[in-house]
């Protein structure tokens, strides 16, 4: 229908046919009638009369009809294109039913004469107990903390995310005699790791594991946070998110406008629960800072950003100052 | 000033392999992509270091620049120096809010109260890692720029790695200025250098593969895939699993940290059989041991697999990652080190 729309602009342009006649059938074939139709019709449009109107008339129609030709050709090259992936659809699915009428016909043999519905065969129930198994744990992977006996010990994976998105995992080995000692570990070098196993490793492992694991998930939210903001908003972000290995500092300019004047903001985000993946301080700070508007927008935006996520609350706050005018 | 800069630009140039000059201007972005067209990168390095002099004459480089240019060069190439590690403590508990801004004033600070004429350049890169440039100068001279040391540091870390190279008189300013700037207390020179400055990373931050078993993600059995060739047997096959699997559990599954050498000083007493009577003096032995190799972790891990040495390996060898060191005191505290001789 598009290739008839087209040439149909055309030929609104030479000599104002009707568009249904070229898409519907892939003839092409043009009657006399229509011919002499457009004669007329050419007439009308051409000024020059005579034997140059009715050449370029002429012209006009062999142009439009090369047009149909190419159109048709397209159609059938399609069409064609089609029919052979039904023809291999239909070959693939006659394969799959072949293979499936083998395997169930195998396992007819395996269990003998008498197949009974009801008591599914040993192998089967195997093969379901190991898959429930892989998903148990798989279940425990994902709730975040999950560990396997080892010779001397155990070793524990903690799983982080944050909102959804599963991120790092870090892993912590653990020797059980003589002591509770940490063998070894991949947990990064700025995370407080000894002072958290100092205090509880030796009494009570349920809560270092606990804690560590609120570090490490505060950790990575707070880093992937900083990431989505680098990678959706760097445009709105004057220079560059200054930020450290903790992600516990974050500062950035941005620009706000009001009544025809864009102020820039300065933005100190300091997270002083390493538990948490929310600012504990919000400091912005505006040049000039005597207009009370800005205090206004400076202290919402303030709340905004300790309430919530770094990247949606950059996204209401920008969005916001743009309503406002 | 202007000269001493554009040559020093041009030498910086000339340290660059031909091929990688035009991406390592371009990085450096104080060229014009207009300007980098109008250099013939086939001619010879000393022409195209010229051609890059002169363009940057015209372009009135100033220090900053040309500092910018050197850090960018030993980013890039960082073998080429040879890095030591240090080890900060801190006193408190408190969280540190490292600002990048703030540690850049008192750096320069501290090192500037002490000794005006340096040059000092600071520039941070994606993995948090901040490298400073500090080229030095006497109370009475302007700063030597081919006279620098390199500092590598990752805020909110216990880790320095410093690269001296000349005036390690400067040093102790040095660690004094990364101690007050970073919030931290006291600072130690660690038993561990290479020229490989990742894998000094790798070892401190334990990023070296380890090997850690969990249940999930399930992890597939590993089989000695040998050539399937069934006319082939192989008589030793159990005493191969064997000594692989001893690999595996002393160096884990992927590759090594990179070290130049590990250096044994041995103060232990020479133990010998009494009736031949050698060494009179009871003293103790001094001898010094040293392994070199371009690449030492991944010499030790292939010696058993290829015959040349019993696994598992003398835990003095396979410690070196764990233990963060590649220069060890072996005394005769029989409790640390069994660090005894097989009489001859």
């Amino acid at each position: 229908m598009e290739e008839g729309r087209n040439s149909g602009e055309k030929e609104t342009a030479l000599g104002g046919r009707s568009l249904t006649a070229t898409s519907q059938d892939g003839g092409g074939q043009i009657s006399v009638v229509s011919l002499a139709q457009g004669k007329v019709e050419g007439g009308k449009v051409y000024s020059g009369d005579g034997v140059l109107g009715y050449l370029e008339m002429l012209e006009a129609q062999a142009h439009e009809l090369g047009l149909k030709q190419e159109e048709k050709e397209q159609q059938e090259k399609k069409l064609n294109r089609l029919k052979a992936k039904v023809q291999e659809l239909r070959t693939r699915r006659d394969e799959l039913r072949a293979k499936v009428e083998l395997q169930e016909k195998r396992l007819l043999d395996k269990e003998g004469v008498v197949t009974d519905p009801a008591r599914p065969s040993a192998q089967t129930v195997l093969e379901w107990k190991v898959k429930s198994i892989k998903a148990m744990l798989q279940v425990f992977y994902l709730t975040g903390i999950s560990g396997k006996l080892t010779k001397q010990g155990v070793c524990f994976c903690i799983s982080t995310a944050y909102e959804g998105t599963y991120l790092d995992s870090y892993y912590v080995d653990l020797l059980i005699k003589p002591e509770v000692k940490i063998q070894r570990h991949s947990v990064p070098i700025f995370i407080p790791l000894e002072q958290i196993a100092k205090k509880y490793l030796q009494t009570d492992i349920r809560r270092f594991l606990s804690i560590l694991s609120d570090h490490l998930n505060a950790y990575v939210g707070r880093r992937h946070q900083a990431d989505q903001l680098e990678e959706h908003f760097s445009d709105r972000i004057e220079g560059t998110l200054q930020r450290n290995s903790l992600c516990n500092l974050l500062v950035f300019n941005y620009t706000v406008s009001s009544d025809n004047k864009t102020f820039p903001f300065n933005v100190r985000l300091l997270y002083g629960d390493l538990c948490c993946s929310l600012p504990t301080e919000a400091i912005i700070s505006c040049t000039p800072g005597t207009l009370p508007l800005l205090a206004r927008m400076a202290a919402a935006h303030s709340n905004t950003f300790r309430q919530m996520a770094l990247h949606k609350a950059f996204d209401s706050v920008i969005n916001a100052k743009e309503s406002q005018h | 000033m202007d000269e001493v800069v554009v040559e020093y630009i041009r030498r910086t140039v000339l340290k660059i392999p031909r091929d990688e000059i035009m991406a390592v201007l371009q990085k450096w972005g104080f060229l014009s992509e207009a300007q980098l067209q109008t250099i013939n990168f086939r001619q010879t390095k000393e022409s195209i270091s010229h051609s890059v002099a002169q363009l940057c004459e015209e372009s009135s480089a100033n220090i900053k620049q040309a500092a910018l240019l050197d850090i960018i060069y030993n980013h890039i190439y960082p073998n080429k120096r040879a890095w030591s590690v240090y080890h900060m403590n801190k006193t408190g508990e408190e969280t540190d809010f490292f600002d990048f801004r703030d540690f850049k004033k008192k750096f320069r600070r501290q090192i500037q109260s002490a000794l005006i004429n340096v040059t000092i350049n600071f520039r941070e890169y994606e993995d948090n890692a901040i490298w400073i440039r500090i080229a030095w100068g006497t109370p009475y001279t302007k700063p030597n720029q081919y006279k620098t040391s390199y500092v590598v540091y990752h805020s909110q870390t216990p880790y320095v790695f410093i690269s001296a190279s000349t005036l390690r008189s400067n040093l102790p300013l040095l660690c004094q200025a990364m101690v007050v700037a970073s919030n931290y207390y006291n600072i130690r020179e660690m038993e561990l250098r290479s020229h490989c400055l990742n894998s000094l990373k790798d070892i401190v931050f334990k990023r070296y593969s380890q090997n850690f078993q969990t249940n999930y993600p399930l992890q597939e059995r590993n089989v000695l895939t040998e050539n399937e060739d069934l006319r082939i047997n192989d008589e030793n096959r159990s005493e191969k699993e064997r000594i692989h699997r001893l690999n595996q559990e002393c160096f884990g599954d992927g590759p090594q940290p990179k070290l130049d050498f590990a250096q044994y000083k041995l103060e232990t007493m020479f133990k010998s059989d009494p009736k031949w009577d050698v060494l009179e003096k009871k003293e103790p032995f001094r001898c010094l041991v040293k392994f070199s190799s371009p690449h030492l972790l991944e010499s030790l891990k292939s010696l058993a697999p290829a015959g040349l040495a019993d696994a598992p390996l003398s835990p003095l060898l396979t410690c070196i990652p764990q233990k963060a060191r590649n220069y060890f005191k072996i005394r005769e505290k029989k409790s640390l080190h069994p660090g005894s001789f097989v009489s001859p």
